[in-house]
């Protein structure tokens, strides 16, 4: 019986079962190769995958409402762009300016996903595929077939550069903002309630609509952030700046535990599951795993862990009918 | 439909002109005359025998779209086919480098497709509590890693004996490409089957219900096991016919195709979650964009305005549904009133 209810407690645990994977792994690479575990090291993994880290929160509130949103990266390229262009020509030079402008980019286009989902009764997946083409296209346009450089956006990449603090508040501020609201605010448990059961939601008084138009708002703006974010940290904005990453940003929630039927999920799980992704990119080269062959393991290790724990799901749910049936 | 018994679920309605019309179908076709209309008012070289000779280019995708209807009406999804063809493409390239024959380099390329599909379909099918948008986001992972790890530091390969594969992409009797003729034959078999078979039945039941098609004896394991190996296959097919336009293949080989594949299915009026749709309106849908492609690039508009263009129009065409159910409500409250 003890053996049982212990079993139970970690299988039960969906974060546990996250830290035991991340302390394996961590250990495994540890042993290989011991300069992993330096400060330096540790940081920079945080600061090359704050972007997916950050689009991580979004897309878990996104998933909790049974959506899907793979408009991210497009947003963030046309966020990034817009101030790349804007700082290129010297229009605006305001650190926090440009951020606020991407933000309000990003916002817009979140919300106009979330006024088609919702008001349209359209698929999410379908919605914001169309706007993943669109948002990349007018990536391209707002750039005129133009770049900027590390040269033209100096003055901004001084917040995102290399041994700067910057990136890494805006992680912590994140995710405590996040961690709150999920799970302390009414409006945090309103997204729950919509994922688990719209209809019984939309029964008990929740404003199902108008909770999806904030989670897809909330999405975009933290796409927003990452675009600005990602100019600064890259000292770069191109058109096709992170392209293809949005399913980096879904794999993190998966392994994290988010359920893609909705109501399932947390912020802890969704920091853990992106961590993995992180060190998975991260600690590959290091313990001599040629850089050819990273998605493979990467791939072999999202099926993992996501047959993993249908599988210790499919032991618990026998577990208890045995103990119905006695 | 009446039979002995006299029953009938519903009775059959006569196809009128215009019920035809207010079908998804009949309104792409008058699209597709409007596209066609629009094309030439804004292109002087849109020709016959100019979109003739341009088409292939685009055509190697319009394999996939069709098993692709058959996985949305399944009610899944399948994120990997891009991947799939750039692992096949990539493989093609190697075997013949090798020095194998033609055959042997056909069916090393339909076959590791058929594998890809196999792989997809098992991991599906038997673990039906995952979503298929997660299975194949991993696979699509995998499959693109396993073609980078064989192309190597390089990232790319080409066919060095291109006089090999030239007859893929030739033409018969000087005007029509082969890849035209048998896209057809695919899209011809595969919309009967889907149309008028038992198995393409039984999709459509799987789709609009999974638990009550089990009950009544569909073998949802199997049928949805099928279509993610046709996937897989079809998949094989366009990277074959990319390979004999491109000669090579290289690390973003068939990147994004998993979603434009699926645009053009749910533009053509195949729904994501599962049970609606004909194949018919895919391949109007698909031609619809290959012909605006086309004619946009002959305009010498850029090729990302060209994104924004089929964005929009698809986010259009999947919000008409929803203005028309919303009408009708309000139709409904009216005469009620």
């Amino acid at each position: 019986m003890e053996n049982r209810s212990l079993f139970k407690k970690i299988t039960g645990s969906r974060e546990a079962l996250l830290t035991f994977v991340l302390l394996v792994l961590g250990i495994f690479i540890t042993v290989l190769n011991p300069t992993f575990f330096s400060p330096v090291n540790i940081g920079q993994i945080f600061r090359n995958n704050a972007l997916t880290m950050i689009m991580a929160l979004g897309m878990l509130c996104v998933m909790l409402t049974a959506g899907i949103d793979i408009s991210i990266t497009s947003t963030l390229a046309f966020a990034g762009m817009s101030i790349g262009m804007l700082t290129k020509y010297n229009i605006v030079n305001n650190t926090f300016l440009l951020f606020l402008i991407a933000m309000v980019i990003g916002c817009f286009c979140g919300m106009l996903n979330g006024l088609i989902i919702s008001k349209g009764k359209v698929a999410p997946i379908i919605c914001t595929m169309g706007f993943m083409y669109i948002w990349r296209g007018m990536a391209y346009v707002v750039g005129n077939s133009q770049f900027a450089s590390g040269e033209d956006v100096r003055e901004f990449a001084e917040f995102g550069k290399d041994g700067t603090i910057g990136p890494y508040i805006i992680l912590i501020v994140c995710y405590a903002l996040f961690f709150w609201m999920l799970k302390w605010t009414k409006f945090g448990r309103k997204i729950y309630a919509v994922g688990s059961n719209a209809e019984a939601a939309r029964i008990s008084g929740i404003n199902v609509d108008n909770t999806l138009i904030s989670v897809y708002t909330m999405m975009g703006t933290l796409a927003g952030l990452a675009g600005a974010l990602s100019v600064s940290i890259y000292a770069s904005a191109q058109p096709n700046m992170q392209y293809g990453r949005e399913m980096d940003v879904i794999a993190a929630c998966v392994i994290g535990g988010v359920s893609m039927s909705g109501g399932r999920g947390s912020v802890a799980g969704t920091f853990l599951g992106a961590l993995i992704i992180s060190i998975i990119a991260k600690a590959l080269p290091l313990i001599n795993v040629p850089s050819i062959a990273q998605n493979t393991v990467k791939g072999v290790i999202i099926l993992f862990v996501v047959i993993f724990n249908v599988i210790t799901q499919r032991m618990v749910d026998r577990q208890n009918l045995e103990r119905r049936e006695m | 439909m009446a039979g002995k018994s006299g029953r009938s679920i519903k009775a059959e309605e006569k196809l009128t002109a215009k019920k035809l019309l207010f079908t998804w179908e009949g309104a792409l076709i008058l699209l597709f005359i409007a596209v066609n209309i629009f094309n030439m008012s804004i292109s002087q070289s849109y020709t016959f025998a100019n979109v003739l000779r341009e088409m292939p280019k685009y055509l190697a995708e319009m394999f996939m779209v069709l098993p692709m209807a058959y996985i949305l009406v399944l009610g899944d999804i399948d994120i990997s086919v891009g991947s799939i063809v750039c692992l096949t493409g990539t493989l093609t390239c190697y075997i013949s480098n090798a020095g194998a024959p033609f055959p042997v380099v056909i069916l090393g390329c339909l076959g590791t497709g058929l594998l890809c599909g196999a792989f997809n379909g098992f991991i599906t099918t038997s673990f039906p509590e995952l979503p298929s948008m997660i299975t194949t986001l991993g696979s699509q992972i995998i499959f693109r890693g396993i073609a980078e790890i064989s192309l190597g530091g390089g990232g790319s390969v080409s066919y060095t004996n291109t006089k090999q594969i030239m007859p893929l992409s030739t033409k018969l009797g000087k005007t029509v490409p082969v890849i035209i003729l048998v896209v057809m034959l695919a899209a011809v078999i595969f919309t009967v089957v889907l149309q008028r078979t038992t198995f393409g039945r039984s999709l459509y039941a799987i789709g609009s219900n999974k638990v009550s098609a089990f009950y009544a004896g569909v073998d949802v394991k199997r049928c949805r096991f099928i279509a993610y190996v046709l996937m897989g296959f079809m998949a094989g097919m366009c990277g074959l016919f990319l390979t004999a336009y491109t000669y090579g293949a290289n690390t973003t080989t068939g990147q994004g195709f998993e979603m434009e594949v699926i645009a053009m299915c749910v533009f053509g009026g195949i729904a994501s979650t599962g049970g609606k749709g004909t194949l018919v309106g895919g391949i109007i849908a698909g031609l619809i964009i290959t012909l605006l492609r086309i004619a946009l690039g002959q305009a010498n508009v850029n090729s990302q305005m060209i994104l924004v263009i089929v964005g929009a129009l698809l986010i259009i065409a999947v919000l008409i549904p929803g203005i028309k159910g919303r009408f009708d409500e309000l139709k409904k409250l009216r005469a009620a009133a």
